[in-house]
């Protein structure tokens, strides 16, 4: 089922059926639902009996496969999934596609369908080919067996390799506007879905689990309200719920740029309910201290993951953001 | 699914269909025909031009039953194998998926048998540059001493990453990205035969959206004629390729020019309605940055004709050279990191956010914005007001900080002595360069006191592109169309901007002239940078990767690669050789290295007498009286180190 933002694009997808491409390259920001369309697609390439609007009928052989996924001649070409860490709970996916996992889809692509109606490859999300799989796929790419069709899914298609995208066809999927996003999220019961959805970059599709906002929520608390005690309390809050490096680390980074939006530029985006705090607190910022805590922050970003000593750089990362906001230090003698 | 896509449908099957790559085409042609062949060809060009296209129209020719020649007849009992890709004796072989040692031993240890149908065997290995190192060592002795019957084609995107020893055994040929004009007109022709109504204009648009390759733009053809439902028109692509008008960028920078925070925010959120990718603005912010840094420094290479020369030439009179340099850094830094940010959005504000801090409070070129005063930087607020912080500094604040500061250091206000008319600004080829020039002030301490960097950089043995091809038999063409051009003349004629430079200069020059280069490239770049026009550009972002008193090599980061083109390397070349020599070597290499740039340099510079300023103010008795008696704030980020 394609979400209720995805009809147009799908029926401007569809005048392009009769000219299929090797490589269709489905992009759009994370938390749109490409996902989904894609697989729609690949199914309705695959259905029987597709119905009006190319839809797969959802009754047939074909489709029923699919739906278990088992469908023989489909294959999903994705990092492996962490045993440690299930993507979801985790944020940041580190996993990258081997290139003997895309040897294995060459082989199935000269493989001969089983059913007759060619085969498909979706690549999810194509940024996380390594460099050796993403020339790998290359060639295939190109000139793949007659009816295989690859879909690329990717939320910064700039990233991958040119030689990578200009073996696809683009094909741009939309994001719901505001009433749209608001009234879907409300159908799906999620609590506080104003805040959560801008707080998320206003997408639709986002993570929602209920105890970390509660959590999220105390340690934005802490971050409006800096005090002696913010360093350990937060960190502790962090170590308490074993959160990857990664979730403070993100709030951190959002609470900044509103911060210095704020400050610069009138301009808050994640946290608009906290313009109060927000202000009251900018007009103590040290600029330069606050983007070099900004600075700090990137810097640990790629180790959101790892297990590191969480509390402790949660305490560093805490007691660089404390530094933003010390009062200028009384003269000091040279 | 049994659509053919245009792009397979239409890869040429003759030389005579290529586009594009006559020059190739010309020196092949040749050497086929006398018969002069070399046994490795190796081509290199970006995404989409044609490399494996010719290398299997080369194996037609070797391999064509009515004789070697450029117009294999496409008819035989080869030359028909080869075009359905099952040609016993043509092994395609692609290095990117067989990367290991063990799959290229065995295709080479097949190698010294004879061809069983044809006249050659033919190996093209493409993507080679993905080839192990353990891979590209047994490839080595077949490749130094083939069997006569064996003829390999190599084909890449990245050259940089193919062994010297490999290139070395190779006659190299680089393709060319096609020009928009060539592609449009290849296209109509496509469209012609396929029966598909177009307007030129379209092709137009599709020419450029393709950016020199012509899989793209087969590919976006393929998509245009789906999207026409069946014809290309001009509104239709335009819808399909989206909004890749420029134009959100120009009121980007100017939104940043004139410091204003609100409207850059704005047009951020813009931008995400409109479904541009954050991190492909950031590409094109900087290479706008890159065009306004060129109409500063050199007007003249602007087009004449150029649909934006007005808007470019507006921004460059508003902003600051030093200013589009930082910004310019800052987006490339942005770009980078992007991937690190909560989303790309906020990765993208962020950046737009740290060229709003270190916006200047007050320089000599900005043209003044429409409405009077230009806007200021915002400011904090007295500590405990209820203003709201993003109050912004209504201009008379600055001109009191700017009155302070200079009253405190002795010296006018930096505004006031660096001022310089924007006319002069664009006509010169620039301002002085804080470290330019500052050889006697304070700052300039710290890079005269750095060791000779160079000094201790070690030569590497064969760096890549000091390794000509062994083309003995085809110098001719070589000339002609074999990169790897050392040998292509600069351009005599050429005025560098070292001769046309100001009177107290050459005092400068004169000096630097008789001299050998000494090692300290950071410091001659300092010592010239403000004389050497676009050579700047390259010389500000690359650092000293070696130097052998005769040959001099740069490394510049993937993020500049676009500045190690050849135009960029012959500019600098010439301002090199005036001062240093006629006999002086240059080249320049993509890599990243931890070296050092001049472009860093400054930027760390920089920072380091911010907070000297930053630290003097703190301490200066005045200050602190006033702090003391006036309960006055001190603004941090409004201070600006004076520059002499
Ligand atoms: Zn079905
Ligand atoms: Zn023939």
């Amino acid at each position: 089922m394609l979400y209720p933002w995805q009809t147009d694009d799908w029926a401007r997808l569809n005048l392009e059926r009769e000219r299929l491409p090797n490589a269709w390259l489905l992009t759009g920001p994370d938390g749109i639902g490409k996902g989904r369309f894609a697989r729609h697609l690949a199914m309705s390439l695959l259905c029987d009996a597709p119905g009006a609007g190319y839809h797969p009928c959802g009754r047939c052989e074909a489709c029923h496969w699919f739906e278990a996924g088992s469908h023989p001649d489909f294959r999903l070409l994705a990092p492996p999934v962490d045993d440690e860490g299930e993507g979801g709970k985790t944020g940041r996916k580190l996993a990258q596609i081997k290139v003997d996992a895309v040897r294995e889809v060459i082989d199935f692509a000269h493989l001969t369908a089983h059913r007759g109606r060619g085969r498909v490859v979706l690549v999810e999300p194509a940024e996380s080919l390594n460099p050796a799989a993403a020339n790998a796929l290359l060639k295939i790419l190109e000139e793949p067996p007659a009816d295989v069709l690859f879909l690329l899914l990717a939320d910064a298609p700039q990233r991958l390799l040119p030689t990578i995208k200009s073996r696809c066809r683009p094909f741009q999927l939309s994001r719901p506007d505001r009433e749209t996003a608001l009234a879907w999220l409300a159908e799906q019961g999620i609590e506080n879905a104003q805040v959560e959805y801008v707080y998320h970059g206003e997408v639709p599709l986002f993570e929602h689990d209920p105890a970390l906002v509660s959590v999220r929520r105390e340690f934005i608390d802490g971050l409006a309200a800096p005090g002696f005690d913010t360093v350990n309390r937060l960190a502790e809050l962090v170590e308490k719920h074993k959160l990857p490096l990664t979730r403070p680390v993100q709030w951190l980074q959002k609470w900044l740029l509103d911060l210095a939006g704020l400050r610069l530029a009138g301009h808050i985006r994640y946290h608009p309910q906290r313009r109060a705090a927000l202000e009251a607190l900018a007009g103590r910022a040290d600029l330069d201290a606050l983007m070099r805590c900004q600075t700090a922050l990137t810097g640990i970003a790629p180790y959101g993951q790892h297990p590191l000593n969480v509390k402790l750089q949660v305490e560093a990362l805490l007691m660089d953001y404390l530094s933003v906001f010390i009062p200028a230090r009384p003269a000091a003698t040279r | 699914m049994s659509y053919q896509v245009l792009a397979r449908k239409w890869r040429p099957k003759r030389f005579a269909d290529l586009v594009g790559q006559e020059h190739v085409v010309r020196a092949l042609a040749n050497a086929l025909k006398s018969e002069r062949l070399h046994h490795a060809y190796l081509l290199t060009g970006t995404r989409g031009v044609g490399k494996t296209t010719i290398a299997r129209i080369l194996a037609k020719s070797l391999n064509c039953e009515a004789g070697i020649g450029a117009e294999p007849c496409g008819v035989c009992q080869a030359c028909q194998q080869i075009d359905a890709g099952r040609f016993v004796d043509l092994l395609e072989i692609d290095a990117a998926s067989n990367t290991g040692i063990d799959n290229i031993r065995e295709v080479l240890e097949n190698a010294q048998y004879a061809p069983s149908l044809g006249r050659y065997k033919v190996y093209i290995i493409d993507e080679v540059h993905m080839l192990s190192k353990s891979a590209f060592n047994a490839m080595l002795k077949t490749l130094e001493e083939p069997p006569a019957h064996v003829k390999f084609i190599l084909a890449t995107t990245d050259p940089q990453k193919v062994p010297v020893t490999v290139l070395s055994r190779c006659l190299q040929f680089s393709l060319r990205n096609m020009t928009p004009q060539q592609v449009a007109t290849h296209l109509a022709h496509v469209l012609e035969a396929e029966g598909v109504c177009y307007e030129p204009a379209a092709l137009t648009l599709l020419g450029r959206a393709a950016s020199g390759s012509m899989r793209d733009a087969l590919s976006l053809l393929d998509q245009a004629i789906a999207y026409g439902v069946g014809e290309v028109a001009e509104d239709g692509v335009r819808a399909m390729l989206g909004a890749v008008d420029r134009r959100y960028l120009f009121s980007l920078l100017a939104a940043l020019a004139e410091g204003d925070g609100a409207r850059l925010m704005a047009e951020a959120d813009a931008l995400a309605e409109r479904g541009v990718g954050f991190e492909s603005a950031l590409s094109e912010l900087s290479l706008l940055l890159h065009q306004v840094a060129l109409a500063q420094t050199v007007p003249a290479a602007i087009a004449p004709d150029d649909p934006e020369r007005d808007a470019l030439f507006a921004l460059a009179a508003g902003m600051a050279p030093e200013d589009v340099q930082l910004y310019y850094q800052i987006a490339i830094h942005g770009k980078a990191d992007i991937g690190l940010a909560p989303d790309e959005h906020a990765g993208f504000s962020m950046t737009l956010l740290r060229m709003l801090a270190f916006h200047p409070v007050e320089g000599g070129y900005s043209a003044p914005p429409a409405g009077g005063g230009r806007p200021a930087a915002p400011s904090i607020p007295a500590a405990g007001g209820h203003e709201p912080a993003r109050a912004m500094h209504d201009g008379e604040g600055h001109a009191g900080a700017k009155a302070l500061i200079a009253r405190i250091s002795g010296r006018p206000a930096a505004g006031e002595s660096a001022a310089t008319p924007p006319e002069a600004a664009s006509e010169n080829s620039e301002p002085e360069p804080a470290s330019a020039s500052a050889e006697g002030a304070p700052g300039a301490v710290d890079m005269a006191s750095q060791p000779l960097r160079a000094a201790s950089v070690t030569l590497s043995a064969s760096p890549a592109s000091d390794v000509v091809p062994p083309w003995v038999e085809e110098p001719s063409l070589a000339e002609e169309a074999v990169s790897h051009g050392e040998g292509r003349k600069v351009a005599a004629g050429a005025p560098t901007p070292l001769s046309t430079a100001e009177p107290d200069s050459e005092a400068v020059v004169a000096n630097v002239d008789e001299a050998v280069f000494d090692g300290d490239w950071n410091g001659w770049v300092a010592r010239l940078s403000g004389r050497m026009g676009t050579a700047r550009m390259l010389a500000q972002n690359a650092a000293l990767r070696s130097w052998d008193g005769q040959r001099l090599e740069l490394s510049v980061s993937e993020a500049f690669r676009h500045l190690a083109s050849r135009d960029y390397q012959e500019k600098l070349r010439a301002v090199i050789r005036e001062c240093f020599g006629p006999g002086l070597e240059l080249s320049v290499r993509v890599e990243n290295s931890a070296e050092e740039t001049p472009a860093m340099r400054d930027a760390r510079v920089r920072q380091k007498h911010l907070a000297q300023a930053k630290e003097s103010l703190e301490n200066d008795p005045v200050v602190q009286l006033m702090v003391r008696e006036f309960n006055a704030t001190l603004l941090p980020d409004t201070i600006q180190p004076v520059q002499e």
